[in-house]
């Protein structure tokens, strides 16, 4: 039936290289728009999980409630009301207990590294420019085993913070802002302090504009000095073995401690809702695509079908039955699809190929990588298959199914009419 | 044994039309009966009866002493496939394969398409039409295409060959060329034969005729 089957399609072979052509660009459509969103979304979680910590923990902002302060002022008394309630927010936010998470931390075998720090808002100003950036303490040799800072940078070394006093790292784009050059001094203050002289030692660049062009690293008592906080900690950063189960693990901290503790994905959940929608999209468009291949199947299996209403009925007289002319039919939406989904992957690899050799533009969140970046995941390809030959098996099963249930003595009759 | 028909009725529509009322008769084995009538009278319905292609209403066919009604699907496919050739009005030869392709088509189902090979080579010989045997039905004539319909429906050497006018679509030359080959077939291999026709000159060349007048037999049998 094979060969038959393969001759009925040889001899239609505008409409076979027609339908065969829908699902070749279904299947490459698929393979292609899936390698450039997931190559897309590889880079910028490669961004979210390198660039920066897995769980997060930082001090919870308290703030001031109209009954907050009741029991402090009059311990006696039940009901109070205020002429005018307390408000506003709990000194600054600070991790209470640093010492206790060290603790934690260090022992814990799904820990990687961590990496203490002191994050506050800042203005560098250099001779008359300003730049508000943001200002982060932290122990070198501790923050280039959290993230791979140490890898973007462009000059100088990330540990040189820790030699001497009041040394800043900055990204290219924030030393561009200020008008600087490496070994220039620039004055920082967090706004509430007298201004402390800064040198610039070594530059990064991640290619996330966000942070490059606003984010200076300093060492932890440097930054706290500059605040005027000394010894508080309002940050800690946690790298996992396995970032995976980043949210999990930040779970099981944050149920130990009023501090709030996130994961990376939970901080970045914009993006990863973009990837959702992402995903709905790239499978709608390819749906689309093979739904209308799939019609191409349905529409020449049909009209096979009804031309080979006289072949049907001798091939029954010949003692062919119907699950014979279901399988000679059903052949050919299956070789169509099976076919048409190989080429389209091997055209889809060829254009994913090509598409990787384009530069990239700068992503939101980075753009160091040179070329686009394309994903080549096996699971596009075998998704790809799967989809043709659901969508080709699908379209082919009913004109087979009403092929192999048509009456030969009807046919012969109406032929011999 | 033969092909025994009891009782064969046959009704289709809705309202149903009864076509066949009652028929009951015997064809035995290595004979050429023709069915004869006139146009409504039955005679090609009877044919499809007696050669399973369509169940009777009620009444029962016996072939070889077989009841084909109590044969399952499988069976009987695999029954008409061995024992029963089919030759139609029309060749309805399959336009993509070659003529010794259509020819070892009832082979194929089989699995017996390299056993039978030779001897669908033979019979095209026979008819004729050896050095065609790799031609496209629509790079043959009229009766070349018939002949090879022959040469498919007698490839399995069937003890059965039906056949539903099978020189109605042919002129006078290669309607003879298909009835000496039937006449040969029945003798030389004492294949029974069971043919449909209309032309009186033809149906004098079988043994036996089988006249219908509105569903019924009107020669007693």
């Amino acid at each position: 039936m094979i060969r038959l089957a393969l001759r009925h399609l040889g001899a239609r072979k505008w409409q076979t290289g027609l339908t065969l052509g829908g699902i070749l660009l279904g299947s490459a459509g698929f393979v292609v728009i899936s390698g450039f969103m997931l190559g897309f979304r590889e880079t910028l979680l490669d961004q979210l999980i390198n660039n920066n910590a897995h769980v997060r923990i930082t001090a919870r902002e308290e703030f001031l409630t109209e009954h907050g302060l009741d029991r402090a002022f009059f311990p006696e008394d039940t009901h109070v009301a205020w002429i005018s309630p307390p408000a506003g927010r709990k000194d600054s936010a600070r991790i209470e207990n640093p010492w206790g998470w060290m603790r934690r931390l260090e022992g814990d075998p799904e820990v990687a590294s961590y990496s203490q720090q002191y994050r506050t808002s800042a203005i560098l100003s250099r001779a008359k420019v300003t730049v508000n950036a943001s200002l982060v303490g932290c122990d070198p040799e501790r923050q280039v085993r959290l993230t791979n800072i140490s890898e973007s940078m462009t000059s100088g070394r990330f540990e040189d913070i820790g030699r001497g006093g009041n040394r800043l790292v900055v990204g290219d784009a924030l030393l561009q802002k200020l008008g600087g050059r490496i070994g220039d001094t620039v004055l920082v203050t967090s706004g509430t302090q007298r201004p402390l002289p800064f040198r610039i030692v070594a530059t990064y660049a991640t290619g996330n504009r966000a942070v490059d062009e606003a984010t200076a690293y300093t060492y932890i008592t440097d930054a706290q000095k500059a605040a005027g906080h000394p010894n508080e900690i309002n940050e800690i950063g946690v790298k996992l073995w396995n970032f995976e189960g980043a949210r999990t693990y930040a779970g099981t901290l944050a149920g130990t401690s009023g501090d709030r503790v996130q994961s990376w994905d939970q901080l970045a959940e914009s993006f990863l809702t973009i990837f959702k929608t992402q995903d709905m999209m790239r499978y709608l468009i390819t749906v689309v695509i093979l739904v209308v291949a799939a019609f191409g199947i349905y529409n020449i299996l049909s009209m096979t079908v009804n031309q080979k209403r006289k072949e049907v009925a001798i091939l029954r007289s010949m003692g062919y039955e119907g699950a014979d002319v279901l399988r000679l039919f059903l052949t050919q939406g299956l070789f169509l699809g099976v076919v048409g989904g190989i080429l389209g992957m091997g055209f889809g690899f060829v254009v994913c190929k090509y598409l990787a050799t384009l530069p990239s533009p700068r992503t939101p969140i980075g753009g160091a990588a040179t070329n686009l970046s394309i994903s080549f995941d096996t699971a596009i390809y075998v998704t790809s298959a799967l989809l043709a030959l659901l969508s080709s098996s699908l379209a082919s099963f009913f004109p087979a199914w009403n092929a192999s249930k048509l009456n030969p003595i009807e046919i012969i009759r109406a032929g011999a009419e | 044994m033969g092909l025994v028909a009891k009782e064969l009725r046959k009704s289709i529509g809705n309202p149903a039309v009864e076509i066949l009322k009652g028929l009951s008769f015997a064809i035995e084995d290595g004979e050429f009966v023709a069915l004869t009538g006139r146009s409504g009278s039955g005679k090609s319905t009877l044919l499809y009866l007696l050669s399973t292609l369509d169940p009777p209403t009620s009444g029962e066919v016996e072939i070889g002493g077989i009841a084909t009604n109590r044969l399952d699907s499988r069976e009987l496919h695999r029954f008409r496939n061995e024992k029963m050739g089919y030759v139609f009005q029309f060749h309805y030869l399959l336009p993509e394969l070659s003529a010794l392709e259509n020819v070892l088509m009832p082979a194929r189902k089989g699995g017996r398409e390299n056993e039978m090979r030779g001897h669908a080579l033979d019979l095209l010989r026979e008819f004729g039409l050896h050095e065609k045997s790799d031609r496209l039905p629509r790079q043959l004539s009229g009766g070349e295409q018939q002949r090879v319909a022959i040469a498919r429906a007698l490839v399995m050497n069937p003890r059965y060959l039906f056949a539903d006018e099978p020189t109605g679509s042919l002129d006078s030359v290669n309607g003879e060329k298909v009835m000496s080959i039937f006449q040969d077939v029945n003798r030389r291999l004492g294949t029974t034969v069971v043919m449909v026709t209309h032309d009186p000159e033809f149906a004098s060349r079988a043994k036996r005729a089988i006249h219908l007048v509105d569903g019924r037999l009107a020669t007693p049998t």
